[in-house]
């Protein structure tokens, strides 16, 4: 188990060097097509060529090889890993440390993502569960209308429905009912609240997680279907243990595995739902801040944002793989 | 069974440990505080650094934060001194003598006196630390010196010579003398634009600091900023000028770009201040309760068309750009578009908004058809097969725009047309290097409220240089004119005349004028839009509890 960890830490170091250098040469061309943005910074003034110079060495984008377009600048990149190697991750082109804005905007994200889960999970595990155990009954046909019904509502129309028609009335509702300083009006707010983040994000979680619930649920519901005409339920059951131990022990658990599988896939990928439902409800989150950073040629912060992101999803990644090996005893890392 | 089922808790951890990673919910619901006035900004707000500050919304947080020597009228726009005791010019506008009150402090207790202002300016002006504002200091003596040397490919060899202006003195506690490059008789209008305000010895010291958390000298206090997602100024206590209003405190809510002003929030009550998205604008407007809390009045930043006059076309034709002029139907677009949310510009400074500021001075800004078909037919007609360019940068209601325009020129003159719609980035600096070809679309926010701010920058030193490859020596002898006129009212009068060759040479065509409005909540009085930046002025605004 330890050799095959670290063996997946050494792909993972060299998949993360990959991924960065590919955005470094993505942004560097961007900036070399698209015009520097030292020139930008002034807007419709008239700048004069010492002080777009001057910006753009605040900007750190002083080195010559940003204004020859095809040259990879090999020499600000290997920079940059040096300082990422000493744990400093350098700054945006205002002079913001890249650190300190990740730090802000990652846990509005986790907190989306932490409800995301739950609601994909309790969905998908209960509807799918109930789906399979009772399968081809009225429950199991509503269960699956109502998941291609999900897949049909976008999620942004969820969103702008509720925050537009929605959250207004509701939170009115909430402030005259149980009062302005209670709980329930902050669940309802329209928009995000720093000050309360956690009673702010439950509704658009529960909306973005709702949205992408269907597959779970298809997904559990398929592969507890082939569990329950496995060999080792048949087993279980004419061993003589109860329904109840049978459904929980031999039936959710073996089929826990592709539900593991599907979460650490849809973990990166939420993040681009997340711009979405972190643009409508205005809250500050990794997905809006990578969606500016790429918007205004950024190099410091895309590379900065993304070689985070990717070293979290890499650690997902290596703890969906250990889960397998704690599910599934059939599967071990030797 | 015993290992089977340590491995199901484990396997159950481990989930439970990707799913609910830190969720401990933790916050609490406060009860009422002082107060306060709700508001918002944008997100990307970066610094409050005065130096550094050019956007509406540090701008308007700088503008409680700081005093600066001159204020701004809220109707006429024009300059009162305020932490200046009096600003006085020499003969011929060259050497200024400022003299500020007496007894007055930083919230950190530092003077405000001539060393406040002089050490900010000298920092801003300042080439080497490529701050925004050090344009302003292009007037001053020895601001040459202060920049660096770059070579031909925009690389700095050198650093700037000097770190001080030679035309700024202090000359004793309380009194600067500013020595001028040119004559300028509207100095004293710029001194209330946040690039001039004083800075403290404390936040000289550590500029990135004070960009967070500045130490200003107006009647608010920076007391908490959580970068892109709140911010909050509590009364400064010990504010001794009388501009400061009776309410305690003012929150901003930072909303993501493209997000308009956060109209659900208004509506749930959670902001004052407020203005809906283009799709709502109607049902707002039709709302009779809402609508008595409303106030609007034209902007001052113009949206005007160049032409490429440095590449070989018929727009190098006076009588070709007034037939484009006569071709666009401004107020019909405008109406369309933007359900009246911009006025139809006839001229090329605000009127009303500024000093020296008329409606009507451009001739051609009418919607004729005929005259335009004429005039095309002077300017010996439209290429047979080319399509006109129109370039502009990516934005989504201006492309909108462009296209109307494009469209009521082609149903006038025939004249074909393609958008050229480019990155932001890539606009500025193709503008900048006079790589468009044909028509591009350009604004024009002011800085500070004098018509000569509207046209200083058409004057491009020679032939073929600048945006519009414009050149006109008697355009450029009456600035110079201007600019050392004896008095401000003869210079605002001599730069109308400089307007007057503007619109008899015709480089550019104006457009439409911004358009500011707020709806406000009912808790809320006295909102006033100041006419220039088209922001609420919050030191006017009254909070009913």
């Amino acid at each position: 188990m330890g050799r095959y960890i670290l063996r997946r830490a050494v792909q993972a170091v060299g998949t993360l060097l990959l991924v960065m250098f590919l955005l470094h040469l993505l942004t560097t061309v961007a900036i070399q097509l698209n015009g520097n943005p030292a020139q930008a910074f002034f807007g419709d003034k008239v700048a004069t060529p010492a002080q777009i110079a001057a910006v753009e060495q605040r900007f750190n984008l002083d080195d010559p090889c940003y204004d020859q377009v095809g040259n990879p600048c090999l020499g600000p990149f290997v920079e940059r890993l040096g300082q990422y190697a000493q744990g400093d991750f350098g700054t945006n082109l205002r002079g913001r440390e890249v650190s300190e804005i990740v730090a802000t905007a990652a846990p509005n994200t986790l907190r989306l993502f932490c409800v995301v889960l739950v609601t994909w999970l309790a969905l998908g595990m209960l509807l799918g569960s109930a789906a399979a155990r009772w399968r081809g009954s009225a429950g199991d046909h509503g269960i699956r209308l109502t998941s291609v019904l999900i897949d049909a509502f976008p999620v942004f129309v969820l969103l702008i429905v509720y925050r537009y028609v929605v959250a207004v009335p509701l939170n009115g509702w909430a402030e005259d009912t149980f009062g302005e300083n209670s709980w329930p009006p902050y669940w309802f707010k329209p928009s995000f609240d720093p000050d309360h983040p956690w009673a702010t994000v439950v509704v658009p979680g529960i909306l973005l997680g709702l949205a992408g619930s269907a597959a779970f649920i298809r997904l559990v519901r398929a592969s507890q279907l082939e569990s329950y005409q496995g060999d080792h339920v048949r087993t279980a059951r004419s061993k003589g243990l109860t329904e109840r131990r049978v459904v929980v022990h031999h039936v959710v658990r073996n089929s826990s595995v592709p539900v593991v599988t599907a979460v650490g896939l849809t973990f990166a990928e939420a993040l681009g739902g997340a711009v979405i439902t972190e643009g409508l409800m205005n809250i500050y989150g990794m997905g809006g801040v990578l969606w500016e950073a790429v918007r205004n040629d950024d190099v410091g912060l895309v590379l900065g944002v993304v070689t985070l992101l990717a070293a979290v999803t890499v650690v997902v990644m290596i703890v969906v793989d250990i889960a397998y090996a704690l599910l599934d005893p059939r599967i071990r890392y030797e | 069974m015993r290992q089977a089922r340590i491995t199901t808790l484990a396997a159950g951890a481990a989930v439970v440990a990707l799913t609910v990673a830190g969720c401990t919910p933790s916050d609490t619901v406060e009860a009422d505080g002082p107060v306060t006035l709700e508001t918002w900004i944008s997100q990307d707000m970066e610094t409050l650094f005065p130096g550094d500050a050019g956007a509406y919304d540090n701008i308007s947080v700088l503008d409680v934060v700081y005093d600066g020597l001159v204020r701004y009228d809220p109707e006429t726009t024009e300059p009162y001194n305020y932490v200046a005791e009096s600003i006085e010019p020499n003969d011929d506008n060259t050497v200024w003598t400022i003299k500020i009150k007496p007894d007055l402090t930083f919230q950190n207790g530092e003077p405000v006196d001539a060393e406040a202002f002089a050490r900010s300016w000298n920092y801003t002006a300042d080439g080497d630390n490529g701050l925004y504002s050090n344009y302003f200091f292009g007037i001053f003596e020895g601001y040459d010196e202060m920049q660096p040397t770059t070579d031909d490919d925009g690389n700095i060899t050198a650093e700037g010579a000097a770190d001080e202006l030679s035309g700024l003195k202090v000359t004793d506690d309380l009194t600067l003398e500013v020595t001028l490059s040119s004559p300028f008789a509207g100095f004293a209008t710029m001194l209330g634009y946040t690039g001039f305000f004083p800075i403290a010895q404390e936040c000289l010291d550590d500029v990135e600091k004070c960009a967070l958390e500045p130490i200003g000298n107006g009647p608010f206090q920076v007391t908490d900023w959580q970068q892109s997602q709140e911010l909050t100024v509590e009364k400064w206590a010990d504010y001794p000028l009388d501009e400061t209003p009776d309410y305690d405190a003012i929150h901003w809510t930072e909303y993501a770009a493209g997000e308009t002003a956060g109209w659900a929030d208004f509506k749930a009550g959670d902001l004052d201040l407020s203005y809906p998205p283009t799709a709502e604008v109607e049902s707002a407007k039709n709302d009779p309760e809402l609508s008595e809390r409303y106030v609007e009045r034209p902007g001052a930043s113009l949206t005007y068309l160049g032409f490429s006059g440095y590449t070989e076309g018929p727009w190098n034709d006076i009588e070709f750009r007034k037939a484009i002029s006569m071709a666009i139907d401004r107020e019909g677009i405008i109406s369309s578009l933007g359900s009246g949310q911009a006025t139809p510009a006839d001229s090329w400074v605000v009127p009303g908004g500024v000093p020296g500021g008329e409606a009507g001075t451009c001739e051609w800004c009418v919607f004729d058809p005929e005259a335009a078909k004429a005039a095309l037919e002077k300017a010996g007609g439209w290429p047979e097969g080319e399509k006109l360019q129109i370039s502009l940068g990516d934005d989504d209601a201006e492309v909108e725009y462009f296209t109307a325009i494009g469209n009521s020129i082609e149903e006038v003159l025939g004249i074909p047309y393609e958008l050229n719609i480019v990155s932001s980035d890539d606009y500025f600096s193709t503008r900048a290097a006079q790589g468009f070809d044909g028509m591009f679309r350009n604004n024009w926010f002011p800085d500070y409220p004098l018509n000569e701010n509207y046209l200083s920058f058409y004057a491009s030193g020679e032939p073929g240089a600048g945006h519009w490859g414009w050149y006109s020596e008697d355009f450029e002898a009456k600035l110079d004119e201007a600019a050392a006129a004896p008095s401000l009212d003869e210079s605002v009068a001599l730069y109308q005349e400089a307007e007057a060759i503007l619109a008899e040479e015709f480089p550019t065509i104006p457009f439409r004028w911004s358009f500011s409005a707020t709806y406000y909540s009912d808790r809320l009085d006295n909102v006033i839009l100041n006419p220039f930046s088209g922001a609420p002025i919050l030191r006017k605004i009254e909070v009913t509890a």
